[in-house]
């Protein structure tokens, strides 16, 4: 039998089709179709028949979910290298693939989504908002160049990465625990950012006032005095509390909802 | 206007059906989705200003799982539509943006369930040997079902809603404009909020009050407060690494 290696550009185009990885997303299996049409490049490659092909694409229709884009791509680098060996003779079993899989979904899921969504995602799509309000049409722009730009770097290489250094080098990177140090590092850059946004986007003044005889009492100048920030960071602390008690999303926008409208009536809260 | 509506329903479509995500992996966020809203209806301005403020609303929303807590895509697609159609004040959009949301949640689950069904069909054709037929049940039922349950909605609204919408708005009181007002400036919380659960671990948390605290005294903004944290996040890695050299 003739050996079957992959080249960089079949490399390349499965990377590509692993961004296909939900578009038939869907509750039972979730990303598992889109991994198959993305492994099917790769399959056709690698075995001659038909049977082959057939059976070698049937485990990349079990359930699989990951963060897709920018970490996740490891997982599918270090599965094509191991179908590569597998359909050259070496003794690798379709257990070991799935059960590697579905190992490392969750871990990169975790790390993913803590770099894209957790930190990228909010830092970038705050600063390009404050450029988007002042009428500066570079907010959109460079969110969208800069977000393709990380997400392509961070996805090709990690897709790479796996695919020339197999599952050791990821395993063993988890047990040094240098992702989770990585992932605290991004997470503190994250924290410090949102607390920036508590501050200039939860805008939200008291607009009451007293009168005792002649002094005229501004409540939200007792609070500049006090404890300047205290209303967006109490109204952030609670909002924070209700989500980490596991009430519903949708719940909470609807008591944010009555709270704002009644508060607002009653004179007791504005927006800044 | 047709030329327009078709657009957006074209983009709206592909804010869910992800047909590959170097291309929409951005059309769920609002700012750019909205933006794109914007120049196809050719109020390129208005609408990056409702996609910002609607894009605010849902910073540091995560969608992990396949769970989504609301629909960040129509937020941004419709939302900004909305406001372009009804003439509204962008700043009003984000609560239509965030109502809009909560319905949304149905035409994603709508989407994830049905979508199963193309999985048992991609099955069949697996077993037969077909692997075209795999790939065909990958992209165009899924496409199919977004263009229905995103796009032509969106089409619609945009074709006969602007009379209905410019009256819901001029019929609402200024009293309950400034209540709504209110409502979106509360909003951002629910975003940080969630960031919060997610990267807020105790050992961390104090990092939170760091950046609110500068931002309240020393008014840094966003871009300041990134730089600063960045420094701190790089000391505090390599530190964390001379300790345990040191061991």
């Amino acid at each position: 039998m003739a050996e079957h290696h992959l080249t960089h550009k079949d490399l390349v185009k499965a990377w590509v089709l692993s961004y296909s990885s939900e578009t038939c997303y869907n509750y039972e299996r979730l990303q598992a179709l889109g991994q198959t049409n993305q492994m099917m490049s790769v399959v056709t490659k690698l075995y001659d028949t038909k049977e082959e092909q057939v059976a070698a694409l049937k485990k990349y229709m079990e359930f699989f979910n990951t963060e897709p884009s920018w970490i996740g791509t490891v997982i599918h680098g270090i599965t094509i290298s191991m179908e590569e060996q597998k359909a050259n003779g070496a003794a690798i079993e379709d257990e070991d693939i799935i059960s590697l899989r579905t190992g490392l979904m969750g871990p990169m899921a975790g790390i993913g989504d803590t770099v894209s969504q957790a930190v990228v995602y909010p830092i970038l799509a705050g600063i390009c908002c404050q450029f988007a309000l002042q009428g500066n049409i570079a907010g959109p722009l460079l969110f969208e160049i800069v977000y393709k730009a990380l997400m392509i770097f961070f996805g090709y290489n990690c897709f790479m990465m796996g695919y020339k250094q197999g599952k050791q080098a990821i395993v063993s990177l988890l047990q040094s625990g240098t992702l989770d140090k990585i992932t605290e590092a991004f997470s503190i850059i994250g924290l410090v950012v949102v607390g920036n946004m508590a501050y200039s986007r939860v805008a939200v003044k008291c607009p009451l006032t007293f009168r005792s005889g002649e002094v005229k009492v501004v409540v939200q100048d007792m609070f500049d005095t006090l404890l300047p920030g205290a209303i967006p960071l109490i109204i952030t602390l609670l909002v924070w509390r209700m989500v980490n008690k596991k009430m519903n999303p949708t719940l909470i926008i609807l008591i944010i909802f009555i709270f704002g409208i009644v508060c607002s009536y009653l004179g007791i809260l504005s927006a800044a | 206007m047709i030329l327009s509506a078709i657009l957006v329903a074209l983009l709206a479509t592909g804010s869910q059906w992800w047909f590959n995500h170097l291309i929409t992996r951005t059309w769920l966020y609002p700012l750019w989705s909205g933006f794109l809203v914007g120049v196809f209806m050719g109020q390129p301005i208005l609408g990056m200003k409702a996609a910002a403020y609607i894009q605010l609303t849902y910073l540091g929303w995560i969608t992990a799982g396949g769970s989504m807590p609301g629909n960040l895509m129509v937020a941004g697609i419709y939302g900004t539509a909305l406001t372009i159609i009804s003439k509204a004040d962008p700043r009003m959009a984000v609560t239509f943006a965030a109502a809009l949301s909560l319905i949304g949640i149905v035409q994603n689950t709508a989407y994830m369930t049905i979508n199963a069904f193309w999985v048992h069909r991609a099955d069949k054709y697996l077993e037969e040997g077909n692997l075209k037929g795999v790939r065909l049940m990958n992209y165009l039922p899924s496409g199919i079902l977004s263009l229905l349950l995103y796009g032509l909605p969106v089409f619609l609204m945009i074709v006969y809603g602007a009379t209905w919408s410019q009256n819901m708005i001029a019929s609402i009181p200024k009293s309950l404009a400034n209540a709504l007002n209110l409502v979106a400036s509360i909003m951002p919380a629910l975003g940080i909020g969630m960031l919060l659960n997610y990267i807020g671990k105790k050992k961390l948390i104090g990092f939170f009050f760091l950046g609110f605290f500068l931002t309240v005294y020393f008014k840094l903004d966003t871009m300041a407060c990134f730089v600063f944290a960045s420094c701190v996040a790089a000391v505090m890695y390599y530190f964390q690494n001379d300790t345990e050299e040191a061991e």
